[in-house]
């Protein structure tokens, strides 16, 4: 919005603008206007809390949309609204054999707009392993695994892993027969494992078979152990983004 | 979006080997542009979500019931790769031993292909896209090829030609991996060697081993399914190099991803879409009702 050639005289746009924008509450949210010079632009994204985990400056090849797909940011996206959207349901479900199941029938029938919720955490949870995974080949296929970022590449596999356990763990959750029975072949794969195998199956179950045990198990790692564990990960992982010189570029 | 017109990359000269200085006409500023790119990519995905939500209602079966196991029973599709592998070896090699492997591998990648070439830019050394194709052609057809033979296609291929119960006699053996085992007159010792009184691990101070060592099951389960996951993708890098198809370290990092990235994603396809009652071999299941 170029200032220059303008008649005399406040504008209803410029008055409505200064309504909208420079009363006191916004002021005392955002302390200054649209950052419409580059040195200000750069101060918004520095002094943001929730901007600062990007640069200020960023080549121009890596906004190109063809360069990333945007698959890492989506899959950060998708973890925040998994976030939202399991915080909803955790509002309605309860996690007993006994009333796992039902809670989930009621969520679906009796809850407005619970189906919805349901059917947007499953979504997105399956998507973000999927997007995950792109993610990977991206970074791999764009050589962007190498020096200075082997350890963002490590980061990055750990939260593969975390990804792929709290999808597990969440698929136990509604406790139908999809779930007992997909954990029950789960856990026994670990459970094959020799020596420390049968051990580690009894930690994570909590005894010989799917039951009570499991559920709270796996109830707590996947609405808190795993998702904390992930954020710290996270910040890890982008924080080195930062550090490693922005994303990889041609030498 | 920007004014600047497009600047090619540098040719990667060798003399211009190191970092140059960042060139500031060469960037743009976070805000707008890239904020401006996570908004759009963030609302569409938003509709593109709720969109599937509101059409595609998510999977409840019935209650839990640990008394009546659904047959086939299957893990969740991101680990049905490792449930299809479980079929064809040991329990412990396919469920514990192959994943653990397979990440350490993975998070090593950057630690063993420590070269700058061809960073930042998709596929852009000279054979990439070649090393891509073989390898992802070679994993895919390679998995189904061992899967078929584990599966005893061969024979039905060999009997609709030949006419039925024409596979010879003493072929038996490759009827598939379990011939080795069941078709084979292994003498009985073999059937159980006790380990504790070959490997005199006791004179050494150890505790002795009690076990009775089943060779020719060792050899099946194990032995020749490790030769196999380990040999094939030495074999690959080995003559792709031959052939001069992979010639840097970039390039064989390119054919074994893209290997291992088929063959994941062959054994998932499998696991979730060809395997039916008693996780047997069957055509196409997609379309099968999921409550049984
Ligand atoms: C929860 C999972 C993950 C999240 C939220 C995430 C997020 C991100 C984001 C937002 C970026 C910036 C560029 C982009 O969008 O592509 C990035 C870059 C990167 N990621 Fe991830 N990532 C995850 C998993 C992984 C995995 C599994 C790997 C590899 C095994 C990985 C390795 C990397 C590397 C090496 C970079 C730097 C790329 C470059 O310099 O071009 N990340 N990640």
């Amino acid at each position: 919005m170029a200032a220059t050639e303008r008649p005399q005289g406040r504008s209803m746009g410029d008055r409505l603008y200064d309504a909208i924008f420079g009363n006191r509450l916004w002021r005392s949210i955002f302390r200054s206007g649209y950052p419409n010079t580059p040195r200000n632009q750069m101060l918004a994204v520095a002094t943001n809390v929730f901007l600062h985990l990007h640069p200020t400056r960023i080549h121009r090849t890596h906004v190109k949309i063809t360069h990333t797909f945007c698959l890492g940011g989506l899959s950060f996206f998708l973890f925040l609204g998994l976030t939202i959207s399991g915080v909803l349901l955790m509002f309605y479900y309860v996690p007993s054999v006994d009333r796992a199941y039902t809670d989930i029938l009621a969520l679906e029938t009796d809850v407005r707009f619970g189906q919805l919720m349901r059917n947007m955490h499953r979504w997105m949870a399956h998507g973000m392993v999927l997007t995950v995974l792109m993610h990977m080949m991206r970074v791999f296929y764009t050589g962007a695994y190498k020096p200075p970022r082997e350890f963002n590449w490590v980061v990055g596999v750990v939260l593969l892993v975390l990804t792929l356990l709290l999808s597990f763990t969440g698929y136990l959750l509604p406790w139908d027969q999809l779930a007992l029975w997909a954990i029950t072949v789960g856990t026994n794969m670990v459970g094959s494992a020799p020596l420390l195998g049968e051990p580690n199956r009894f930690i994570l179950v909590g005894g010989f078979q799917v039951g009570q045990a499991a559920l709270t198990r796996f109830y707590a790692l996947h609405v808190i152990g795993l998702p904390l564990m992930a954020a710290v990960f996270m910040m890890v992982h982008f924080w080195r983004i930062r550090r490693d010189g922005g994303l990889a570029r041609p030498l | 979006m920007a004014a600047a017109p497009q600047t090619q990359a540098q040719p990667a000269s060798a003399a211009v080997k190191a970092r140059q200085r960042r060139a500031r006409e060469e960037e743009l500023l976070v805000w707008p542009d890239l904020v401006f790119i996570e908004f759009i990519c963030a609302v569409l995905f938003t509709i593109l979500i709720v969109g599937l939500a509101v059409m595609v209602d998510s999977i409840l079966l019935d209650r839990a019931n640990p008394a009546v196991t659904p047959n086939p029973s299957k893990a969740p599709w991101y680990f049905l790769n490792l449930q299809e592998l479980l079929l064809h070896m040991h329990p412990a090699l396919a469920g514990v031993v192959v994943p653990t492997v397979a990440l350490i591998a993975l998070g090593a990648i950057p630690y063993w292909d420590n070269t700058a070439e061809g960073q930042g830019e998709w596929l852009s050394t000279p054979r990439a896209w070649l090393n891509l194709k073989v390898g992802a052609a070679v994993g895919a057809i390679g998995t189904t090829l061992l899967i078929f033979y584990d599966e005893s296609k061969h024979i039905q291929v060999f009997e609709m030609i030949a006419g039925k119960d024409s596979w010879p006699e003493p072929l038996n053996f490759m009827r598939g991996l379990r011939g080795i085992q069941n078709e084979i007159n292994w003498p009985a010792w073999t059937l159980d060697v006790p380990l504790g009184n070959v490997l005199r691990l006791d004179l050494l101070g150890l505790p002795k081993i009690e076990l009775d060592w089943n060779i020719p099951g060792f050899i099946v389960e194990q032995f020749i399914p490790v030769n196999t996951m380990v040999g094939l993708p030495i074999l690959l890098s080995l003559v792709a190099h031959k052939l001069k198809i992979a010639q840097t370290k970039r390039d064989h990092m390119i054919l074994q991803f893209s290997g291992f990235i088929a063959v994941y994603v062959t054994l998932t396809i499998v696991g979730t879409y060809f395997r039916g009652e008693g996780l047997a071999l069957v055509p196409y299941t997609i379309f099968a009702d999921p409550s049984h």
